[in-house]
């Protein structure tokens, strides 16, 4: 799920960044540091979409390094236990398939799949039913759901379904 | 003045977001029971959720609720039941594969080489490969493991190319198309690799037959490297590209992170000790020695196939009489419909067909092991006996080779006064690598003077 939030952060500048461009310098140091990282907390910052403003500097000891507190507003991409997701399939093998959704790395098990889609090796692997109707393979878009999450500093892990009614492929690459 | 402190600041509102988050899980699981027990009301009560949700959010815009929505009910239900039953079979990013559990204790293989963070346990890798199994049968394949150093392809650092040896730099093939060339220069890996002849036409009618993996005692920027090269259009591969940083053991590789039955799993390659566990199903390869330091490694101190500007056959090289053993143990492994496929075995295929090439032969060896040396356990009689030989310690007149390195011993003098035989020990590792009994005179002995 998607949020948009206030968060701050102390950002520690060199003096050699202070002048005219103080505020440019900061914002952009600001992004380089924050944009696609992850937290617990927050999830994944997509993008930063503003500032709110910037506090007073204060000098730090023996350094002369300066910190200012930045109030800044963000998007954020976080994946929920019972989230129904969108994503596109990555890899597909044996054990189940792979899946992206943005930064997040969804897998979905066998297991987790249903019961009548077979897997089928060869050079495009893939999930199909019986009747070949329904087919899941690398660049598929499936809808699915999601029942376990853990974030990194980098990636967010999900474990997902698609034995569930109104899930699974979306849109087939074979047949578009 | 006043100092601060590293971290970043947690403010007020992002300490609301933090709260909010952990009270909507927590409104999830106490708002579960009443919405149980009244399904009609679900979408009501989701929303219902959701909007307490943006409601909380305050400052901040609504999400994004378009692609995303919360069914929270099903969640709260499906682990209910499984919690109790959930084997936890294998974990991705240390959650339950099945259950989403986030698991405590690492545990099983780690298939790092197919995901990041993808683990299985035992009973799952048994489940998967009898699956695999009957997949692959109907397919009409087996396993086929391929290893790439002296086997696939020589490399060598640039630093250790001789001046005999720069003009190849001059040769390289295209990395833009890379489906046709043979000799490859990988600049950011300091590196110069010469694919073995034929590479490219075994590659291909092996696929047929069998399903491949790459395992290299290489680092996995040199199997991935190495694997582009090779299968540029990625039909072969897939993600079955397996390095040392994917093994279980140090110095050893292993099948047990390969999923496929060890009963369907043939492997090529030269380093027989790599795979200790594994001798029943391993077809070694004589090492493709291109460059000269490849040759230096191994002590060799002849001049290379690359400083010679010359190279292995291709309709006639290792690469192509291995393809021919290929073809035949699968023939062999599906032709024969007596029993059931499920129960084959197809080191059982290969050691029958590896018995046919010698079987008529007795062989004595003369001098070839060193004194005291427990000849039984000798590489060259093990070799020969694998090969459908007989081999023996008595001269007797069943006896149709004798084995030796001078012609002057005893027992070679013997061999020349009886008509027998009288051949060198390579030729039964060249019959082992070619896979069919040599011409004898090819192997000669002459007598050595100065014993
Ligand atoms: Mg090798
Ligand atoms: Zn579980």
């Amino acid at each position: 799920m998607f949020f948009h939030i206030v968060m701050e952060r102390n950002m520690q500048l060199h003096p050699r960044h202070f002048g005219r461009n103080l505020r440019e310098n900061i914002v952009s140091k600001l992004m380089k540091d924050v944009e696609g990282t992850c937290s617990g907390r927050h999830g994944f910052v997509v993008a930063i979409t503003g500032i709110e403003n910037i506090g007073k500097g204060l000098i730090r000891d023996g350094t002369g390094f300066v910190t200012f507190p930045v109030k800044y507003q963000c998007v954020v991409f976080r994946p929920f236990k019972g989230e129904i997701l969108e994503a596109v399939v990555t890899m597909v093998n044996k054990m189940g398939f792979f899946a992206e959704a943005g930064p997040v790395q969804i897998f979905v098990s066998n297991h987790l799949i249903p019961d009548d889609m077979e897997f089928q090796s060869g050079d495009m692997p893939n999930y199909t039913t019986s009747d070949g109707s329904v087919k899941i393979q690398k660049d598929s878009e499936v809808r699915l759901k999601i029942i376990g999450t853990r974030v990194d500093a980098t990636e967010i892990f999900c474990i997902g379904t698609i034995k569930d009614d109104f899930l699974g492929v979306i849109n087939d690459p074979a047949t578009a | 003045m006043s100092l601060v402190t590293d971290s970043p600041v947690n403010s007020s509102s992002s300490d609301d977001f933090a709260a909010l988050l952990d009270s909507a899980l927590d409104s999830a699981s106490s708002d579960s029971s009443p919405v149980e027990e009244a399904k009609d009301d679900d979408d009501v009560e989701i929303e219902s959720i959701k909007r307490h949700k943006v409601e909380n959010m305050g400052s901040t815009e609504e999400p994004d609720g378009s692609t995303s929505q919360v069914s929270v009910t099903e969640v709260l239900e499906e682990e209910s039941t499984k919690q109790n039953t959930c084997t936890h079979p294998g974990s991705f990013g240390d959650m339950c594969i099945i259950c989403g559990q986030r698991l405590e204790q690492e545990s099983g293989v780690t298939f790092g080489y197919i995901h990041k963070g993808l683990r299985l346990n035992n009973d799952e890798i048994v489940r998967l490969r009898s699956k695999d199994m009957k997949n692959l049968l109907r397919h009409k394949k087996l396993h086929l493991v391929l290893d790439l150093d002296h086997t696939l392809l020589n490399s060598t650092q640039l630093v250790h190319m001789t001046p005999e040896e720069e003009y190849l730099k001059s040769q390289t093939d295209s990395l833009q198309d890379v489906s046709n060339g043979s000799l490859f220069m990988l600049e950011n890996m300091h590196m110069m690799t010469k694919l073995r002849p034929f590479v490219r036409t075994f590659l291909k009618e092996a696929s047929e037959m069998y399903e491949m993996h790459i395992y290299t005692m290489g680092d996995r920027a040199y199997a991935l490297a190495m694997a582009n090269i090779l299968d540029p259009k990625r039909e072969y591969f897939g993600e079955r590209v397996i390095s040392r940083d994917d093994g279980t053991q140090k110095h050893q590789k292993g099948l047990d992170v390969v999923l496929g039955q060890e009963s369907a799993v043939l492997i090529l390659d030269d380093t027989e000790n790599a795979w200790t566990k594994h001798k029943e199903n391993l077809i070694l390869m004589e090492r493709y020695h291109f460059f000269r330091s490849s040759c230096h490694q191994f002590g060799f101190n002849c001049k290379s196939l690359s400083e010679l500007k010359s190279d292995e056959s291709e309709t006639e090289g290792a690469l192509a009489t291995v393809l021919k053993v290929l073809k035949q143990i699968h023939n062999n492994f599906f032709d024969n419909t007596s029993d059931n496929l499920m129960g084959r075995d197809v080191r059982q295929v290969l050691k029958t067909l590896r018995q046919e090439i010698l079987k008529d032969c007795k062989i004595v060896f003369s001098r070839v092991f060193p004194t005291k040396f427990q000849a039984e356990n000798h590489q060259l009689w093990k070799m020969a006996e694998q090969l459908g030989a007989t081999c023996s310690t008595e001269l007797d007149p069943s006896v149709t080779h004798v084995v030796a390195t001078d012609a002057g011993t005893e027992k070679s003098r013997w061999a020349a006064k009886e008509k027998k035989f009288l051949v060198h020990p390579r030729w039964i590792e060249a019959t082992n690598y070619l896979w069919q009994k040599l011409p004898e005179e090819n192997f000669s002995v002459s007598v050595v003077k100065n014993q």
